[in-house]
């Protein structure tokens, strides 16, 4: 049998071998398969940054027929939901200080007049500003309303919505933040798993004492890191494709850019994080430390430094800088565009290179820092 | 080809401040089973891991099936079965599936891998419990499946490292058989272990203690050089209490406890079994005595010499 023949049966038979380990490991394919899919369903429903039946009062100073079907307007979608109608100013200050409404929406006198005769009418809106993302929110969602409505709204106490917002708004009309977290949790997701899963496939050849049988054999450094890749690699797609269909499934997120870009993304994203779990099994050899090394260095940056939670943009300079050599930023950014945006190669072909090159260089480091040898 | 399948020479391996082998030389023939003995921590592993390529040596050289272990350890991996002293198959898996994974590390694929798959399970007496789970199959069973995933692609040398440690001895009787199994099919042995009585089938023996290679020879020739005195055993119901007139004969070298009774050392020609019978009687106890070859555990006693022997009176 020639070289390459013997080369590709030996990681073939690495291959297998971790296959069999994965199907016989139902823990293996709960952290794979079953927890992302819990996860993304406890943040799409339970962690949910959309805030429905925001609590609001509505002071209507005009009283008429007109006055009564612009709140109507706002309040029938079910986001603002009119929870008081006091009789005046102080009496709607009141229930802000109480906290038993987030805003004050006022009517002025002589809105439906206005309205009737075709010019712009102005509305007032008071936000409770102490809680910024609910502030936001409800900022955002009256302006949206406010268009739709065609009405004019002029914000009281100056909380201008930030720059983001509106970008958001542009692609997501209705402001549904599952549109903004199925891409985050996705490579969120796909980063733990990825890790964790090798971090114990290295460390536990360690623990069992098999790896200096290995080490006797032929089988190669590269060899065993690439036949124990594969077949997570294969797991990782699957968790890709059941966290896509669930997100797109049960929260309507679309994809508008192409899919196979969106795998290639993906996959380069994936082959990243399965080498840096293969990196840290290779110089811990010990499932414990593997498993929180592995733990602490993907969950934390995919979740904090990604952009998926805090926009990139408004950290502080060391952390936009930091924020550049983690992949899940790169994902993060093509998966927003393809899905969100429906942008193609010429706007993510620098995500897919930069995921590249830190694929490329974590298989490499662990490919060299895995001696064969024993000491 | 007539060359040595190992030679060893100079070698020497250090940790630190602590030497673990120290400048060890030796041949293993073809076809050979080489035993290779000694108490834990005396260097035996260390120079399997050295020969199979697994460890670098401090200094010196070795070459095994032909290759230098230096300079071509991938050479040396592809002509040798290695068995290490944990037991390191996968316990998740099927004996079955342990063979296939192997064989495929080997680099066998397709019929060939069928073919010896189904071999090995046969030989090693398997075939019952091929779909098995490994991790359910009592310790003697799983050491032949170990030993059947180092032979599986017919290597030239199968090195084992204390493949019998912690078997009932049923189970190591049925793995020597294999072991000299493969011996008759001209593949060489190298076998560690600290049972004497398995010694006995090696075909030479090498001894280790603190890292040198103490004595090296067949068994016989061993007991012939290292035990020149004669041996007999001392049974009878008060044989222990025996001990102190059986010292004052003239010729006796040494009186140990042997399980139940005695075992007496003594000059050649001095004293005879007679002898020993009538000084124990005269101090009244009723024995019986027989001359008896030395054991390797004899030879292993004088070997080691002084301190061990301390401590055996001393247990």
């Amino acid at each position: 049998m020639n070289p390459v023949s013997r080369f590709f049966t030996r990681i073939g038979a690495m291959a297998a071998k971790e296959t069999l380990h994965i199907r016989r490991d139902p823990r293996t394919l709960y952290l794979a398969l079953v927890m992302p899919v819990v996860l993304l369903l406890v943040f799409g429903y339970g962690v949910s940054f959309d805030t429905d039946h925001l609590p609001i009062a509505v002071v209507d100073l005009d009283q008429s027929s007109e006055s009564r079907e612009l709140v109507r307007g706002f309040t029938a979608s079910g986001e603002l939901e009119v929870a008081a109608r006091p009789a005046n100013a102080e009496e709607a200050e009141r229930l802000v200080q109480r906290g038993e409404v987030l805003g004050v929406l006022t009517v002025p006198a002589g809105a439906g007049r206005d309205l009737l005769r075709g010019t712009a009418v102005e509305l007032q809106l008071a936000v409770d500003g102490a809680d910024g993302v609910i502030a936001n929110q409800l900022l955002s969602k009256s302006e949206a309303l406010a268009r739709a409505l065609n009405v004019k709204l002029s914000p009281l106490d100056g909380v201008a919505p930030p720059l983001e917002v509106r970008v958001w708004t542009r692609f997501n009309p209705s402001l549904k933040s599952a549109f903004f977290f199925v891409p985050g949790l996705t490579a969120y997701l796909l980063a733990i798993a990825a890790v964790l899963l090798t971090a114990l496939a290295i460390a536990g050849e360690w623990e069992r004492g098999s790896m200096e049988q290995l080490f006797a054999s032929p089988v190669s450094g590269i060899e065993i890191i690439l036949g124990k890749l594969l077949p997570y690699l294969a797991l990782g797609c699957l968790q890709m494709l059941l966290v896509l269909a669930f997100g797109t499934w049960a929260f309507d997120v679309p994809i508008l850019g192409s899919l196979p870009l969106l795998f290639l993304a993906g996959m380069l994203f994936l082959v990243g994080m399965l080498g840096q779990g293969l990196l840290i099994s290779v110089v811990t050899r010990n499932q414990l430390v593997a498993t929180q090394a592995g733990a602490f260095s993907s969950l934390l940056p995919s979740l904090l430094l990604s952009g998926f939670v805090f926009p990139i943009e408004n950290m502080p300079r060391v952390l936009q800088w930091l924020s550049h050599v983690i992949p899940a930023r790169y994902l993060v950014n093509a998966l927003r565009g393809l899905m969100l945006k429906g942008v193609g190669l010429e706007a993510i072909w620098g995500d897919l290179v930069a995921l590249t090159i830190f694929a490329v260089a974590v298989l490499g480091i662990s490919t060299a820092r895995f001696r064969r040898k024993l000491a | 080809m007539s060359a040595p399948a190992i030679v060893a020479r100079h070698l020497k391996k250090r940790f630190g401040t602590f030497v673990a082998v120290d400048d060890v030389s030796f041949e293993v023939e073809r076809g050979e089973i080489f035993g290779y003995l000694g108490a834990n921590g005396a260097g035996k592993s260390t120079t399997i891991r050295i020969l199979c390529g697994l460890l670098e040596p401090t200094s010196g050289t070795a070459t095994v099936a032909g290759h230098s272990v230096a300079e071509d350890p991938e050479a040396v991996k592809a002509s040798i079965g290695y068995m290490s002293q944990k037991f390191s198959l996968y316990l998740d898996l099927p004996v079955a599936e342990n063979l296939a994974f192997f064989g495929g590390a080997y680099g066998l694929s397709g019929r060939a891998l069928r073919r010896r798959t189904e071999e090995v399970l046969e030989l090693s007496g398997l075939a019952e419990v091929r779909d098995a789970q490994t991790g359910s199959l009592p310790g003697g069973i799983r050491q032949r499946l170990a030993l059947g995933c180092a032979v599986l692609h017919q290597p030239e040398i199968v090195f084992l490292d204390e493949p019998t440690a912690g078997v009932d001895p049923t189970a190591r009787r049925i793995f020597w058989k294999l072991i000299r199994e493969l011996s008759r099919g001209g593949t060489t042995v190298f076998v560690t272990t600290h049972y004497l009585d398995e010694a006995e089938y090696c075909a030479r023996i090498g001894l280790m203690v603190d890292g040198r290679l103490v004595a090296l020879d067949t068994p016989a020739q061993l007991k012939r050089t290292h035990v020149p005195d004669r041996m007999f055993a001392v049974r009878g119901p008060n044989a222990a209490r025996a001990s102190g007139p059986l010292r004052q004969v003239a010729g006796v070298r040494n009186v140990e406890p042997f399980g139940a009774g005695l075992h007496v050392r003594a000059e050649p020609g001095r004293c005879e079994a007679q002898t020993l019978r009538a000084a124990a009687g005269a101090a009244g106890h009723q024995v019986e005595v027989e001359p008896i070859d030395p054991t390797l555990e004899d030879v292993f006693l004088a070997v080691v010499g002084r301190s061990a022997k301390k401590e055996e009176d001393g247990a």
